[in-house]
């Protein structure tokens, strides 16, 4: 029986160039096979940071990550294979239509031939986008973009998926997709890493949630037990609020 | 690999042809600057040719001298020549006058009984030479011919200019100091049949033949055509830097290195699918440049392109300058930080290299100095090996060293992509 723990972080420290106060503090935290982890914090509270450290995107100043019990440090290629990630930012090529973006994304992934075409034609038609998907995503509505966002990043069966508040901006109709899409991603078997603001979806869509600010992790668990945990919250956003202070951050 | 490369390659080429402007600027801005300047400079050469440079004559003397003088500058394409200035017979001081007010370049002026003068001095050595009196020194009445020049030409042209009109009346002088020399032995030797004839020559012992030195096959003749073509072909290629540097800071600014450097490719093979679609671009360009030089350039009235005896040292060099130019762009859109750094950044140094290069005044006419530091313009290995294939007929081994060294420039900025590169990523 395979190990029931994909993702174990310990003691991760990020400190960048020039700064005073690490970004990320000597944080540890285990994510379990085939859970929505949510990596829930205020702006600034590390866990871009933290998400971009386990997709490889710069090396962590000190701590441990194991991903699949391979290290981070020195197995980073192929660890690259198991994951998938929406970033953010729709980081897609405005002037290719939505099958162009996918072929150039699933190729990089190593998916050429038929099964890159069966993909993308099956996730076009799942999220809605067949009819425009030889228009250029240029000029698609944010909810579209979001769609082919979220594709790129799930077209080659990632093990691990992160995702980085993969709905921001779009309407309720795309959200609601978007979200049953994932998990329906899940239920198939992918372990998701998910970060957002928006708590009521963290709630509904996470299986377990740490709460991060200032570089570390203040508090972890499922959302319910969060909620019982707190006395006077009845919900997530209660929580966090509490939790994280009510002062503004930049 | 090889499919990640297509693929990357296949997305460069979609986002170049979507691109239009882009695209404009890099075919259709080199072929109007080859157009423009090469019918700019062949037009200012023309006018000099065809209608020649405006000289006032003013022959006070009205013998030998100044007739052939005379009749010498009219036989001549450098010049043309007018005695009257405004429908009046022109003087020594209205030739003055006019030609300090720019109506003439060059105004001429020779003196009252020049030629009088030449046989009289003539006449003395000879006597001197047979008699053996000194009467020479008693007798020498020099004759002064005035060049007049207007003060706003360029000096390096006048020079040429007035060294040639020297040596042109340097030249009747000395014929008809000859004539008289040789009439005056034939009084004091009573032998008609001594009588030189043709005697002036005769003594032309030494004559010159001016070719330009080449070791092509075709005659190639030095034109605004062959400089022009290769100079700003090698500025467009060299322009790519900046769609280039573009299309990579795009990509950052956009998202999509985000994601690319989170996927199992190596970054480096995506650059390289953008160095071969540049290369690709950089070659298509010199094409057709080549074919605007070969084909469209004589539909205007100007000369062809000659390509000179070696295609292999042709191919050689446009891909080595390809490669330097892509190398140069990946630099840029590696170093700068945004679009407008970029654009900056690119085209200011591309302007500067060129400037150094000689793509807008040759290197040879540039200080010393510059000329030192011009040596280390990419633009400058490139345009020089193409003008030793298409101006001095070289071949492969002849551009071999601009090769080599524009290929050391391409994996320079390379290196240094590749630190900058790493260094961001290691914040």
């Amino acid at each position: 029986m395979s190990n029931p723990v994909i993702i174990e972080i310990e003691n991760l420290t990020k400190t960048f160039k020039h700064a005073t106060e690490p970004a990320v503090n000597g944080i540890s935290f285990c994510i379990n096979r085939n859970e929505v982890f949510g990596l829930l914090g205020p702006n600034g509270a590390g866990k871009t940071t933290t998400i971009s450290i386990l997709c490889g995107l710069f090396p962590a100043t000190s701590g441990k990550v194991l991903i699949d019990g391979k290290d981070l440090r020195t197995e980073l290629s192929s660890v690259k294979n198991m994951i998938g990630i929406v970033p953010q930012d729709i980081a897609l090529y405005p002037t290719l239509t939505a099958r162009e973006n996918l072929a150039f994304y699933g190729s990089m992934y190593g998916l050429y031939g038929k099964d890159l075409k069966d993909k993308i034609e099956t996730w076009l038609k799942k999220l809605g986008l067949i009819d425009a998907s030889n228009r250029r995503v240029s000029t698609y509505s944010g909810g579209m973009k979001r769609r082919v966002n979220l594709i790129a990043g799930v077209l080659h069966s990632p093990a691990i998926l992160f995702l980085d508040e993969p709905t921001v901006g779009v309407d309720v109709h795309s959200r609601n997709v978007i979200i049953q899409h994932l998990k329906e991603i899940n239920a198939a078997g992918t372990t998701i890493i998910y970060t957002s603001h928006h708590m009521e979806e963290a709630q509904n869509f996470c299986t377990r949630v740490s709460i991060i600010d200032n570089g570390k992790i203040i508090t972890e668990g499922t959302p319910a037990e969060l909620i019982s945990r707190n006395a006077g919250s009845t919900n997530l956003e209660n929580v966090f609020l509490n939790l994280t202070n009510r002062k503004l951050r930049d | 690999m090889l499919n990640k490369l297509l693929a990357t390659v296949k997305k460069e080429i979609l986002l170049l042809l979507r691109d239009r402007v882009g695209l404009s600027v890099l075919f259709l801005m080199p072929v109007a600057l080859i157009l423009v300047m090469t019918l700019i400079q062949d037009s200012a050469f023309k006018s000099i040719n065809e209608k020649g440079i405006p000289v006032v004559f003013v022959n006070n003397d009205n013998d030998s001298l100044g007739y052939q003088i005379k009749q010498g500058l009219l036989s001549t394409d450098l010049c043309y020549v007018s005695d009257s200035i405004d429908g009046k017979p022109a003087n020594s001081e209205s030739a003055k006058k006019a030609v300090s007010e720019g109506k003439f370049l060059i105004g001429i002026v020779i003196p009252k009984g020049a030629t009088a003068s030449i046989r009289k001095n003539v006449s003395a050595m000879v006597s001197e030479t047979l008699n053996g009196s000194d009467s020479l020194q008693k007798q020498t009445d020099s004759v002064e011919i005035t060049i007049l020049i207007d003060p706003v030409a360029k000096k390096s042209f006048l020079n040429a200019v007035t060294s040639n009109l020297r040596e042109f009346i340097s030249e009747i002088k000395t014929k008809i100091m000859f004539q008289t020399f040789s009439e005056q032995i034939a009084e004091v030797i009573p032998d008609k049949n001594n009588t030189p004839k043709n005697s002036y020559q005769k003594s032309q012992i030494i004559r010159y033949k001016e070719i330009f030195a080449s070791t092509a096959t075709e005659q190639i003749v030095p034109n605004a055509v062959q400089h022009n073509v290769p100079a700003w072909t090698i500025f467009a290629m060299f322009f790519i830097a900046i769609p280039l540097s573009n299309s990579i800071l795009k990509e950052k600014t956009e998202g999509s290195v985000f994601r690319l450097h989170t996927m199992p490719t190596p970054y480096l093979l995506l650059i390289n699918g953008k160095i071969l679609v540049y290369v690709m671009v950089c070659l298509i360009q010199f094409l057709l440049m080549l074919a605007v030089g070969k084909f469209l350039l004589p539909q205007m009235g100007l000369p062809a392109l000659v390509l000179g005896n070696s295609m292999m040292g042709i191919f050689i060099l446009t891909m080595a300058t390809a490669f330097a130019a892509t190398g140069f762009g990946v630099t840029v859109g590696t170093l700068a930080t945004t679009d407008h750094q970029a654009a900056i950044m690119g085209s200011l140094s591309i302007l500067l290299l060129s400037a150094l290069g000689g793509i807008w005044v040759p290197s040879y006419v540039m200080p010393e100095v510059m000329r030192n530091i011009s040596a280390f313009s990419p633009l400058n290995w490139s345009l020089e090996g193409f003008y030793k294939l298409f101006l001095r007929g070289g071949g492969v081994e002849d551009i071999l060293p601009y090769a080599i060294k524009l290929m050391v420039f391409f994996f320079a900025m390379m290196g240094i992509s590749y630190l900058a590169n790493h260094k961001k990523r290691t914040i």
